[in-house]
């Protein structure tokens, strides 16, 4: 039972992050029908920016918020500058473009800050070895509350926006019908940018998550977090950030238990397989995800 | 001066021209109907007016030049455009679609939701239903609503019969003959039933090939024997 929470617990921290990046895939996906491969590239970026700002001397909370800013702009630059001009000629092309960019953000961070001895991120909550709380007789390391409790927060904050403001019934409103949108009077370039820009500050935030656990930053970082955050996304639908958040979750407290449970045959080489076997799988049997909406419609 | 003067407009898809240097105008408090076969060019003369396709030639709003303004400002100063077949948003509650027609303007908007359920009483039974799961008469209603929420002084209005059985087509047409008979509304309409147009609207321009073939009054159209040939089947 104790390794029952404790694959439980830690499942949902890693989780989290995966949730976060996923939302940011749905984001996207659901404001301009794209997936975003640079997604994670992004968010590995702005993760890097924490660490320069950080570095300098600027205060770790601080570090994040400029980092969260970088990243808004980062993902508004690249939607109203390379997507938006793309997407007018062919859609398959804004796919080879988000591809382009994964390989040029990637070689970017290696270019800059690869020379250096790697960089260690500090975490943003206490991480000693005796900073634990044990419960039901797992250890429940403040680190990975602290990601849990951050994580769901600026979860809550993105459905609040979403469901109550102004600003996200415009988005909504794009998401389903861009056309009658700008008829409404909806600027609906600025709600496109503002969608990626979101997805990039998330982005920023879940990278600087992980880095924090993982400890030392390099150009791979979020490699296998993009992977569990698709799979997510395909799971709980592309166009659903409720399912995102629930799959995200899901996702990581699966990975827990199978390599948990299963060291012999899926352990820790096996798992990024599980979550690639996932997205199959879901592709295969239900397209849109356990959330995801078919587009049926009565006329 | 009229409210709407369009000045030898001509539009189309890429490098394909539909409509070939139309004039057109539609007074304070009218109902213009523009009537024409499939393909005569009414809903690209629509999509030109609003702005949402290329154009060129003029158009004038209320004195004001808005050839080269956005479609997404023409709302704002008083164009509110339904267009064909899907002026709603399917995935939105029907309250949502209604917030989203007022997205240009603020105050009072609580008030005109009422105002336009109390017109509307389906819409008002189904306010937290998805749109994409109202009937078709319905979407449209929602759709004119959603339009009518920017509080236009003119509205365009894209084939509002579309797909709809012939009573709930009458309903809606009673609905914008009374917008306009009592609030002075103007409206820009286009339809392919042609004898239904021509009981509610009050000026014609036939379209054909994008080009107007023939305009008037709806009486003088309406008796006009080769015309009733061709669009009016009798």
């Amino acid at each position: 039972m104790e390794r029952f929470f404790q694959y439980l617990f830690d499942g949902l921290s890693l989780g989290s992050i995966y949730a976060l990046l996923a939302l940011g895939l749905v984001v996207v996906f659901r404001g301009t029908g794209h997936l975003n491969f640079a997604q994670g590239e992004m968010a590995m970026i702005c993760t890097f920016v924490v660490w320069q700002f950080n570095d300098w001397g600027v205060p770790l909370v601080l570090s994040i918020i400029l980092g969260m800013i970088v990243g808004f702009a980062l993902g508004a630059g690249v939607e109203a500058t390379i997507i938006r001009g793309v997407a007018k000629k062919s859609q398959a092309g804004v796919f080879v473009v988000s591809i382009a960019l994964f390989l040029g953000l990637n070689s970017l961070a290696a270019m800059i800050w690869g020379s250096l001895p790697p960089e260690q991120l500090p975490g943003l909550f206490p991480d000693e070895p005796d900073d634990f709380q044990r419960i039901f007789g797992a250890v429940w390391r403040y680190e990975y509350i602290g990601v849990l409790a951050v994580a769901l927060v600026l979860m809550g904050l993105l459905f609040l926006l979403f469901a109550k403001t102004k600003f996200g019934l415009a988005m909504r409103a794009v998401a389903s019908n861009p056309e009658s949108a700008r008829l409404a009077g909806i600027p609906t370039g600025i709600v496109l940018a503002s969608s990626w820009g979101i997805a990039g500050a998330m982005g920023a935030l879940s990278g600087t998550l992980w880095g924090g656990i993982v400890g030392e930053l390099n150009a791979g970082l979020m490699f296998t977090v993009f992977i569990y955050a698709s799979a997510a996304a395909t799971l709980g639908g592309f166009d659903s950030p409720g399912g995102a958040v629930i799959a995200g979750l899901t996702i990581g407290v699966g990975e827990q238990f199978l390599a948990g449970y299963f060291p012999g045959w899926i352990g820790q080489e096996m798992k990024l397989s599980a979550a690639l076997l996932t997205i199959f799988v879901v592709l295969l049997v239900k397209p849109s995800g356990l959330f995801g909406s078919t587009k049926v419609e009565r006329v | 001066m009229s409210l709407l003067e369009v000045r030898a407009l001509s539009a189309g898809y890429g490098p394909v021209e539909v409509l070939h240097g139309i004039d057109l105008d539609v007074d304070h408090g009218e109902m213009v109907v523009i009537l024409g076969a499939n393909g005569a060019g009414k809903t690209t003369t629509m999509r030109a007016v609003s702005g949402t396709i290329g154009r060129s030639g003029s158009v004038t709003f209320d004195g004001v030049d808005i050839t080269r303004t956005n479609a997404e400002k023409l709302v704002g100063m008083g164009i509110a455009h339904v267009p064909q077949g899907r002026g709603t948003f399917p995935d939105l509650t029907v309250m949502d679609n209604l917030r989203v027609g007022a997205y240009a303007r603020s105050g009072g908007i609580a008030a005109d939701i009422d105002r336009w359920f109390a017109v509307f009483p389906r819409l008002a039974e189904r306010r937290d239903q998805r749109a994409g799961s109202l009937s078709g008469g319905e979407q449209q209603m929602l759709a004119i609503a959603r339009a009518l929420m920017s509080h236009p002084k003119l509205l365009l209005c894209d084939e509002p019969s579309l797909g709809l059985a012939p009573l709930i087509t009458q309903e809606v047409f009673e609905v914008l003959k009374k917008l306009n008979a009592e609030e002075g509304l103007s409206v820009l309409l286009v339809e392919q039933n042609a004898n239904l147009a021509l009981k509610v609207a009050q000026r014609v321009y036939l379209l054909e090939t994008g080009t107007v073939v023939a305009s008037g009054s709806a009486a003088q159209i309406a008796s006009d024997d080769a015309i009733r040939k061709a669009y009016l089947g009798a």
